[in-house]
């Protein structure tokens, strides 16, 4: 009789949870994956880029099942509505196209989908899914695992495990529970509002509008979403407005250089969410826990992009715990330590660069200049030159 | 910014977009949620920070400021 129901407990099936869960399972540990919605991806909260690269390194095929819309390449707009631009089917034709034999450089995907795919692949890798199933707190125990307490259709169910994966998004509350520092400030948070659109000419690139009058703090785009369909959406900081994200939005949609070409659209969705433009978690262990995923704020600071680093991180998480389980090592005191070393070597590391430029950017209050250099920063995050293109 | 006066929020569900930036950015320790994944609105916030109220994308928290706590449970008048 084994000391425990599962090795691995994983709160939220997203993309992270979902890709630890997949590998973890693959490998032989018996993995129960849980999360409280009966829809996954919804609410959605993203605009759901992610580039062909990030699928790839984590084995994920780039299925229709989940793509809105293949992506060639970027502009980045200064305020004024003057651009550069990065299209990959120019810079590099042999490579990039939409002709048989070249490849896109990214996708859109639809997060409903896209997350319900993942959790498939978890599943058929051997995991055990419970939707309708949130997570109340978890207990770590005198014998060296711990107790965790869910909640499945109305149902009390305690559960022991090795390992709790928080995998509960920007909200976490697992991490709470550990009483780990999630704090984040009111100035990296930021407020965002996009709506999907019908009557928007895209061109196959993911488009940035910088500047301050836009979006304070944040950014604005236009992505293509398939179908002939567009998203436009901005994040804001609070502190650095007075008016709500929704207001920028309806501005930026009626005043800015776009406004001819958005003149005639039609909203079809609604969608927000909180995007931290902030460092990582500086703890992402506690005893017999780890987070992954947005609870550990695995977040792009410059982009906002938490795709690619979800299911990085969760690979990377997936990896470490199946090494430390067949080791046989503790569980507790600080013996996790090792899967946020790992992670920092692998992804962390330049994910605070990043925050440190981001950081700089938007502690200078001259704001012509400031608006200048985000342009040139995102200008040349997105350029084939810059040294972050595999974040 | 000490000793806030607690107060009560109320959502415009009406405009809530279930975005989740009220609950991400709350430094309420873990629970303080409602059923619809907002911020709680079925018990005072002794906080008070109105950050939720602030970074909310659709402006749709409001809150009634409520009596100081004077007993246990928080329902006693001031």
């Amino acid at each position: 009789m084994p000391p425990t129901d599962y090795d691995v407990v994983i709160i939220g099936a997203g993309p992270a949870g979902s890709t630890t869960a997949r590998f973890a399972a693959a490998s032989g540990l018996r993995v129960l994956l849980v999360d409280k919605r009966q829809e996954l991806g919804a609410p959605i909260q993203c605009s759901g880029a992610i580039s062909r690269h990030a699928l790839e390194q984590v084995g994920i095929a780039p299925e229709a099942e989940f793509i809105h819309e293949a992506i060639y390449g970027f502009a980045i707009y200064d305020q004024h509505g003057d651009r550069e631009v990065h299209d990959y089917r120019r810079l590099k034709p042999d490579e990039y196209g939409s002709e048989p034999g070249k490849k896109p450089l990214g996708y859109v995907v639809d997060r409903r989908r896209f997350d319900r795919y993942l959790m498939t692949q978890a599943e058929r890798a051997g995991a055990e899914v419970w939707l309708k199933t949130e997570g109340l707190g978890y207990r770590p125990e005198a014998d060296g695992y711990c107790t965790v307490s869910l909640r499945r259709y109305n149902q009390a169910i305690d559960i022991r495990t090795r390992i709790l994966v928080g995998a509960d998004g920007l909200q976490s509350q697992v991490g709470r529970w550990a009483g780990l520092q999630t704090h984040i400030k009111i100035t990296e948070l930021a407020g965002c509002l996009q709506f999907i659109v019908d009557r928007v000419e895209t061109e196959g690139l993911l488009e940035i509008v910088t500047g301050h009058e836009w979006a304070p703090g944040g950014y604005a785009w236009v992505f293509p979403k398939g179908h002939g369909y567009a998203e436009i959406g901005l994040g804001v900081i609070a502190t650095m407005t007075d008016r709500p994200a929704r207001w920028h939005l309806d501005k930026f949609i009626t005043q800015s250089f776009f406004r001819e070409r958005f003149a005639d659209c039609r909203i079809l969705e609604v969608q927000g969410g909180g995007v931290p433009l902030a460092a990582p978690l500086r703890t992402q262990y506690a005893d017999n826990l780890i987070l992954v995923g947005d609870a550990a704020r695995h977040v792009n600071p410059i982009t906002g992009g938490g795709l690619h680093t979800a299911v990085a991180g969760g690979k990377i998480a997936a990896d470490y715990i199946i090494g430390h389980l067949a080791d046989g090592l503790p569980l507790q005191d600080g013996a996790l330590e090792g899967y946020q070393r790992l992670w920092l070597e692998e992804l962390g590391d330049k994910m605070w660069k990043l925050y440190g430029i981001k950081t700089d950017i938007f502690h200078n209050m001259n704001i012509p200049e400031r608006d200048r250099q985000l342009y040139a920063t995102m200008a040349d995050y997105f350029s084939p030159t810059s040294e972050f293109k595999k974040i | 910014m000490s000793k806030q006066q607690p107060v009560l929020f109320s959502i415009g569900w009406n405009a809530c977009i279930n975005c989740g930036a009220c609950v991400a950015i709350c430094p309420q320790e873990a629970g303080f949620v409602s059923p619809f994944d907002t911020i709680a609105v079925d018990r005072p916030c002794d906080i008070a920070c109105l950050l939720c109220e602030q970074i909310c994308p659709v402006d749709t928290i409001t809150h009634q400021p409520v009596p100081r706590p004077g007993g246990h449970n928080g329902v006693n008048g001031q």
